[in-house]
């Protein structure tokens, strides 16, 4: 029974990762928190409903639209939002965000309607044994898609050229300016990518959740606070907080009722300002008091 | 010798005597400035006040205005802490709720006065506000931000879980009594303007006293403020106590402008959202920001009432651009160049010898 | 006489930097006391441990003969201990009038009571006015009331950050290279000031300072650190004749 609430947990935890790691992908380049992070998934089910049902396109090619579609709407943000005003100081950013979340939650209402829709691809519910926990396919499936993800991030941080460079920006954007980094693309990229990731989420969780505007809200939260465990700059940090909610929530619906399920998350962040002040990982951009 | 030196004391005692009456100009000046600011202010309270009697307004009206009125006090909460202590919370919708429950419940469970109500509201907001000061303020910007947000997430998980808090089904009030007499529309309307006179008042006087200067220190300069004797902690919690029981306040009359509580609204962490965009838009560092931004953000849906989804799309799109073209906000852009050509007054009756550049725009 | 703040053997660790290394000192009450030593020798991170900006890892500071070794940088300003930044730190965007009243926090009294204009409260704020006036007047800051302070040329904002300083009302004021990119007239007139306070205002003064001719004629005692430790201590008379500081510092400067 433990186990099989933590293989669950880790199956949810892994599904905020990705929302984390793009949150933290975005913060890290350009000191911007996006709120419309979880919209980006949002458009790209809605997205998916319509290349299923009425270009009945099959679940690869769907997925494939999808990201890239998700893709062209963070470098679109990125170009004609966040550039103007990217010299501001990080509330202004913050609260730019917020206004792109209005619009594309209105567009998607006005669009689509505010009702729940159900995604066209039902979630695999066939139990599969791991480890002697029974665990369902279409989680499994989630989990593995996620690790992928996660992996080719990785390869990009660590091996590519480009990915060195996003880092270089990252820790000091005039010297990499200096050096000859294209910053501006860099930061283009980096709404991009934001936006593929947020393509898989919003394929991978429509089943599990439905499709409607509000659809990402409390995900996005969650995907926040884990970021915040991480201390915003470390992807590893993200994913382990990540984990750990998921973990956590899954027992505490398991042994305490599932009304208390969302509200872990923001005791977890509590109790680990309590005692560990620095973050999981170490909070670089802690207030002394 | 002695001459001399007899003359250049005079000298200095003119030079003195001149400072001193220039000095006083200044005073007499800022004074007039005080004044007219209050002029100002008292016109809008006199004519809010006595809006109800022109018999083209309707019942409706004063109930959409108490509604505006309400945010307007909520983003005035906020205005102290993001504009004066450089603060920011996205969590303050959770206060909005903790001020409506607390009074709701004292009404329904001990039927109490509405004025008890909103005192109550103020102080529970106000206490739970310092608690959780004393937690987020280990975080800074963006990471408080998050935090907060996380908590109006939680206290809408709280009332709609915990069956003392009737979240499902929401708790609605017969009616309201204020000092004993049951009020309506423009009771209700009377009584809401009271408070944001007062609210007004208070945020006035905290500004221009010893306390916001210290949280304006905070704001602008860590170190300097801290070599000047400003305890970071505890004025920045007294700064988020504030902020949180003014939001109280708002919570309490917003339970009873409607007469019903639910959790539903006030899990939508988005309220909380509303808010600070409220504080954005109209601006954080004068008090005629919050007036602005609370109208729009109340206005804007109630225009667009059966297009729910265009208003939230103007919503963003008049965020983004008062972002991109009046990053100050709106209320700048009208007080901005009135506030020049004051200083400027100041400046060169005060006597400057210096050469400035005019402030930038930003 | 009795010393107004000393410390003992102070240790200051940066990762595995040493910065300071069991450095001792102390002001006596009513003097101005000189802190010099060559560029990196620690003394503004002396200074800092000083005003408690610093944590350290051992050695403590005395204030009146009490420990505040427990103290935070507040404390020390309601102590009576006020204090200067090398880089100017004021509040640029706010007046000069407003920077040196926020200097005066510490005489504010209770802010609950501040801010809801208590009787008392005001009158309160009409003395940290008047006292800020009173301060322009001295520091010759007095037709820039009303200026903003980003708009001052350096000199001015040197000048301002003193105000600020001695807004809070001191007995000890610690000044981190009050003369630094100041110009000649301007550092005469700071000398002046930095006299005008000493004695007619009854503060003692403990300053870092890297021009020699200013430390020299201003000082009544000075300490000398190199390398973070104590190199030599006394008048600058005797300063000047330590054939060891000499060699550290003075040499070429003053003994050409």
């Amino acid at each position: 029974m433990l186990g099989q609430q933590i293989l669950s947990g880790l199956a949810t935890g892994s599904l905020y990762a990705l929302t984390a790691i793009a949150v933290v992908v975005v913060f890290r380049n350009t000191r911007t928190i996006n709120l419309a992070q979880g919209d980006f998934a949002m458009v790209g089910a809605f997205l998916g409903i319509i290349f299923l049902k009425e270009w009945g396109m099959n679940y690869f090619a769907m997925l494939a639209l999808v990201v890239l579609c998700c893709m062209a709407l963070g470098g679109f943000v990125e170009r004609v939002v966040m550039r103007p005003v990217a010299e501001s100081d990080w509330l202004t950013l913050f609260t730019t965000t917020i206004g792109v979340y209005y619009i594309l939650h209105g567009m998607a209402g006005w669009i689509w309607g505010r009702d729940t829709k159900a995604f066209p691809v039902s979630f695999e519910a066939t139990p599969v044994e791991v480890f002697g926990a029974l665990i369902s396919k279409g989680h499994l499936y989630n989990m593995a898609i996620a690790l992928l993800i996660g992996g080719v991030l990785w390869t990009f941080f660590t091996k590519t050229k480009q990915g060195i460079a996003m880092r270089a920006v990252t820790d000091d954007p005039e010297t990499a300016y200096l050096m000859g980094i294209p910053v501006k693309f860099i930061v283009t990229l980096t709404w991009v990518m934001a936006g593929a990731i947020a393509g898989f989420i919003g394929v991978l969780m429509a089943p599990i959740i439905y499709v409607s505007p509000e659809m990402m809200d409390e995900i996005l939260i969650k995907g926040y606070v884990a970021a915040v465990f991480g201390g915003l700059y470390s992807f590893r940090g993200a994913v382990i907080g990540a984990l750990m909610i998921g973990v956590a929530e899954n027992l505490a619906g398991g042994y305490l009722g599932s009304h208390y399920k969302t509200s872990v998350a923001f005791v977890m962040i509590v109790v680990l300002l309590a005692f560990r002040p620095q973050g999981l990982v170490g909070i670089q951009e802690r207030r002394e008091i | 010798m002695s001459i001399n030196n007899n003359q250049n004391t005079d000298i200095q005692a003119n030079q003195n005597e001149e400072t001193r009456a220039r000095i006083s100009t200044v005073k007499n000046l800022k004074r007039r400035f005080v004044r007219n600011d209050v002029l100002a202010m008292v016109l809008l309270f006199g004519l809010m006040l006595i809006a109800p009697l022109f018999p083209s307004v309707k019942g409706w009206m004063l109930s959409q205005a108490s509604l505006v009125i309400i945010y307007i006090i909520a983003a005035l909460g906020v205005m102290v802490l993001v504009g004066f202590t450089g603060l920011v919370s996205v969590g303050h919708g959770g206060f909005l709720a903790i001020g409506a429950y607390t009074s709701a419940l004292l009404t329904l469970h001990l039927g109490v006065d509405l004025v008890v109500g909103i005192i109550a509201a103020l102080l529970m907001s106000g206490l739970i506000g310092a608690g959780l000061a004393l937690i987020f303020l280990r975080l800074s910007g963006a990471f408080m931000a998050i935090g907060t947000l996380g908590f109006a997430f939680f206290v809408g998980t709280i009332l709609n879980n915990i069956p003392f808090f009737q979240g499902r089904d929401g708790i609605l009030l017969d009616a309201n009594f204020v000092l004993g007499f049951e009020i309506y529309d423009h009771g209700f309307y009377l009584v809401s303007v009271v408070c944001l006179i007062l609210v007004t008042l208070f945020v006035y006087m905290l500004v221009n006293s010893g306390t916001g200067r210290a949280f304006m220190a905070l704001r602008d300069a860590e170190k300097a403020a801290m070599a000047s004797g400003v305890n970071r902690l505890k004025f920045r919690t007294l700064a988020f106590s504030i902020s949180a029981a003014i939001t109280g306040i708002a919570g309490a009359l917003n339970a009873h402008v409607v007469n019903y509580v639910s959790a539903e609204v006030f899990a939508d962490i988005w309220y909380s959202v509303d808010i600070l965009m409220a504080v954005v838009v109209g601006g954080s560092v004068a008090i005629l920001g919050p007036f602005v931004g609370g109208f729009f953000v109340v206005m804007m849906p109630f225009y667009f009432e059966q297009l729910a989804d265009f208003s939230f799309i103007m919503k963003g799109v008049v965020l983004i651009l008062v972002l991109r073209f009046a990053p100050a906000g709106v209320a700048e852009l009208i007080l901005r160049p009135l506030k020049n050509a004051r200083r400027t007054i100041l400046r060169n009756v005060g006597g400057s010898m210096v050469e400035t550049k005019e402030p930038k725009d930003d | 006489m009795t010393d107004h703040l000393r410390c003992e053997g102070i240790t200051v660790k940066f990762g595995g930097v040493v910065a300071c290394d069991n450095i001792s000192l102390n002001v006596e009450t009513g003097k101005i006391v000189g802190l010099i030593g060559p560029n990196g020798a620690g003394k503004t991170t002396l200074f800092n441990v000083l005003t408690r900006f610093q944590p350290y890892v051992a050695g403590s500071v005395f204030h009146n003969g009490n420990n505040v070794d427990e103290l935070r940088p507040h404390d020390m300003v309601h102590r009576g201990l006020a204090r200067t930044f090398q880089n100017i730190n004021l509040f640029r965007e706010q007046t000069t009038l407003r920077n040196i009243m926020t200097g005066g926090h510490s005489l504010i009294g209770n802010p609950i009571k501040a801010m809801c204009w208590t009787p008392d409260a005001r009158k309160r704020e009409r003395e940290i006015e008047e006292r800020a006036i009173e301060i322009a007047e001295i520091l010759n800051l007095s037709g820039e009331l009303e200026n903003e302070v980003g708009n001052l040329p350096y000199g001015y904002q040197k000048r301002v950050e003193l105000g600020r300083a001695l807004a809070s009302k001191p007995s000890l004021l610690l000044l981190d290279e009050p003369v630094a990119g100041c110009n000649d007239d301007e550092t005469a007139e700071l000398q002046e000031i930095i006299h005008t306070v000493n004695k007619k205002m009854g503060v003692s003064v403990l300053l870092v300072e890297h021009d020699m001719k200013m430390v020299m004629k201003v000082c009544d005692y000075l300490f000398v650190i190199n390398f973070g430790s104590n190199l030599a201590e006394g008048t600058p008379e005797d300063i000047r004749q330590n054939p060891e500081v000499i060699k550290a510092y003075l040499g070429e400067e003053e003994h050409t």
